[in-house]
């Protein structure tokens, strides 16, 4: 009894007494993640809570905005410093574990069976089990029923609708509304709607063997499609397009009320409906029904990853096992790192949710049913591909090149970043 | 040195004792004073020399951030040839301060003449119009740059008033660049201060023989103020081109760290900033940082040269 109390002490006061002989068996380990205050307020009390369950674990915070993130994450990485738990993603999970700086999990405690396979295997680099995914979320079209209404259109039927529907749509809004409004915000800055397109087209952008698995009309069908929809009204102009991609969720179109549509993670509706100050739908991707297959997929919206160089690696693996597996921790969380991927803790939570983050829970578990496969983590170098897509999408919009050109321009430079 | 001197001698004139070399001072003046040094020798060694081998060293290597760098000669180097990327960051970078220098001197200088004149409440104006510098370079002055320049931002709301439609001038990929060089040239606070010191140096008796014979303030200006200044324009001209080749924070906020719209505002320092951290190519952003010492190096031996031609010194 004395020790544990001894031991709860120095839990609340990291870097007590060093020399304290009851201690001796305390151990701190980093944890390091990225996102909004909120995020960071949240997890302080996951972390709390994890410290009185396990009072000689203390957890180290560690957090920065996305931006500067994985710029830290790499010098820390350089200087042999990474933090125990590491919160990764998709874009440079194999990045790390490449180069043999994450431990495997399944050589660590950690209960997945809770978890899907698929879910699983989302995490898994040549065969190690370097990150479990903290939840899932699929890409879908925020919806404003008003600006429809407004527009005297009628919101598609998302099960069947076609691209040329989705085309015919946002044009309708743009002149039903007299331009007030437009139809849709450019998609062609991140590459996951042509993910989406390729898996349509029975392709994959990165293909298991980690190659460009993509065809170059499938890249130009993707780019011309945007820039028809610019030229039809039913996309802003270009420049307007560059400053709303980069105002982020509170800026984009639905959420300022100035377009009736945009693509993002069903985890963000709630944040943007919270800004727009009105009840917002989320639509299936178009295409799904008349493709070759399906192209919808459920993304893990984050990992939690054990550095290879941690000293404590059993601590690091109770924590991890507690932020995917408590419920106590998913209560805290909810759908912050997406809808759970532990489905008991799912269950638990779904009670819980606020009005828009139960719509984003019904889409992924509605949308669930039709998805074929998960997408294979993405090869080293892919972090630069969204730094490609943007510039590429850019010179397309300004009609610097054509999207002929701007498709192979996007192929050499993503073969090359992954080479 | 020289008022050393003149002191010794009016001591030696009052018989007074001679003062003592430095190789007198006792052995704890000279801990003090080592120990009064050593924040700067650390930092000497710890933050500027130190890295500055250590990123001459990286640059010849493959090097990852992730992993050990390897020895890979002179192929950073050889691969800036045929980088695209780094040429148009080159081109953007020039632009950038073969317009935004200039601009920015004459701004500060006519200001400068401005102030000289000893209108009252001088210090205030001075203040005032020094107080860009101080803000310029900051991250907040850069998200503001965002807002006045962009579509809805105040900039257009200025140009209706007059029915004139506006456009996003910091998110098309033709007038982004300008919006930066405007930033620059409004942060001429520290030349024209300098500029104002220099003035003040002018001998006074120069324009009142000048007005004697009869010359114009405009002919005053050319015909004394400036051969007299030319020294402190030449120091201007190529402290400010060294600091303008080194600039990052504005682009790099404005453009939200892309340095788009498509690369418009690729400055080099912020190219250097993606490849080093972002794309992991640590060894060749190594080099790039040599390259760019390289560059300032040549573009100011150059200054140097040509100053012969324009800078008058009166002595």
């Amino acid at each position: 009894m004395a020790v544990t109390l001894a031991a709860c002490g120095s839990a609340d006061s990291p870097g007590g007494s060093p020399t304290g002989s009851d201690d001796g068996d305390q151990v701190t380990i980093t944890f390091a993640w990225w996102g909004s205050d909120t995020r960071q307020q949240i997890t302080e009390e996951v972390i709390a809570a994890f410290e009185a369950e396990y009072p000689h674990i203390t957890v180290e915070p560690d957090f920065t905005s996305w931006d500067s993130y994985f710029e830290r994450l790499n010098v820390a990485a350089a200087g042999g410093s990474l933090p125990d738990v590491i919160t990764q993603q998709e874009r440079f999970l194999a990045e790390y574990a490449s180069r043999g700086l994450l431990a495997d999990l399944r050589e660590l405690d950690i209960a997945t069976d809770k978890i899907d396979p698929s879910v699983i295997e989302s995490g898994e680099v040549d065969g190690a089990f370097v990150g479990i995914a903290t939840g899932v979320s699929s890409h879908a079209l925020v919806a404003d029923p008003a600006i429809f209404a407004e527009a005297g259109v009628d919101l598609p039927d998302d099960a069947t609708w076609s691209w040329d529907d989705y085309e015919a749509v946002a044009t309708a809004i743009a002149e039903g509304s007299g331009g007030t409004y437009a139809g849709v915000q450019n998609y062609s800055f991140l590459e996951v709607v042509l993910k989406i397109m390729a898996r349509q087209n029975g392709e994959e952008v990165f293909t298991e063997d980690g190659e460009l698995g993509v065809s170059a009309e499938t890249v130009e069908a993707w780019f011309q499609r945007s820039v028809d929809l610019m030229e039809a009204g039913a996309e802003p102009s270009a420049s307007v397009s560059t400053e709303v991609n980069a105002a982020g969720v509170e800026g984009s179109l639905p959420a300022t009320g100035q377009g009736a549509m945009a693509w993002f993670w069903s985890n963000q509706l709630d944040a943007i409906q919270s800004a727009a100050g009105r009840d917002l739908q989320l639509l299936r991707p178009p295409g799904e029904a008349d493709g070759v297959r399906t192209g919808a997929y459920l993304y893990p919206t984050m990992y939690y990853s054990v550095a290879e160089s941690s000293p404590h690696p059993e601590e690091a693996a109770l924590f991890v096992d507690f932020l995917i597996n408590s419920t106590t921790a998913g209560e805290l969380i909810l759908v912050d790192r997406g809808l759970p991927s532990n489905t008991e803790v799912r269950e638990a939570i779904l009670p819980l949710l606020s009005d828009a983050d139960r719509v984003g829970a019904d889409f992924v578990a509605a949308i669930e049913d039709t998805i074929v496969d998960g997408t294979p983590v993405p090869p080293v170098g892919a972090g630069e591909t969204t730094q490609i897509t943007q510039r590429v999408n850019s010179d397309v919009l300004f009609g610097r090149i054509t999207p002929r050109e701007a498709a192979e321009r996007w192929l050499d430079e993503v073969g090359a970043a992954i080479s | 040195m020289t008022a050393l001197n003149e002191l010794r001698t009016m001591r030696r004139k009052r018989g007074e004792p001679k003062i003592a070399a430095v190789s007198d001072l006792r052995k704890s003046d000279q801990r003090a004073a080592l120990a009064f040094l050593a924040p700067w020798f650390l930092g000497l060694f710890g933050i500027t020399l130190i890295p500055l081998v250590a990123s001459l060293a990286l640059s010849t290597t493959d090097y990852d951030l992730l992993t050990s760098p390897t020895f890979i000669g002179l192929d950073n180097f050889t691969a800036m040839l045929t980088d695209t990327r780094l040429h148009e960051s080159l081109r953007v970078t020039f632009l950038y301060v073969v317009t935004g220098v200039p601009l920015q001197l004459v701004v500060a200088l006519g200001l400068a003449v401005l102030l000289n004149r000893g209108l009252r409440g001088m210090t205030f104006y001075r203040s005032v119009f020094y107080l860009p510098s101080l803000l310029g370079s900051s991250v907040a002055i850069a998200i503001l740059w965002r807002q006045v320049f962009g579509e809805e931002g105040l900039f257009n709301a200025f140009l209706g008033l007059f029915g004139i439609q506006g456009m996003g001038w910091v998110s098309h990929p033709d007038t982004a660049l300008w919006t930066l060089v405007l930033l620059h040239v409004w942060t001429f606070g520290s030349p024209m201060i300098i500029f104002l010191a220099g003035l003040r140096q002018i001998p006074e008796m120069y324009y009142e023989a000048a007005s004697l014979d009869g010359a114009s303030p405009w002919r005053q200006f050319r015909s004394v103020t400036l051969p007299l200044l030319s020294p402190i324009v030449f120091f201007n001209l190529v402290m400010q081109v060294i600091i303008a080749f080194q600039a990052f924070t504005q682009a790099f906020v404005v453009s939200n760290g892309t340095g788009g719209p498509s690369d418009s505002t690729l400055f080099y320092t912020l190219y250097l900033y993606q490849e080093g951290f972002t794309n992991l190519r640590m060894g060749y952003a190594a080099a790039m940082a040599w390259v760019l010492v390289l560059i300032v190096l040549v573009l100011t031996a150059i200054n140097f040269w040509a100053s012969k031609f324009w800078v008058f010194y009166e002595d």
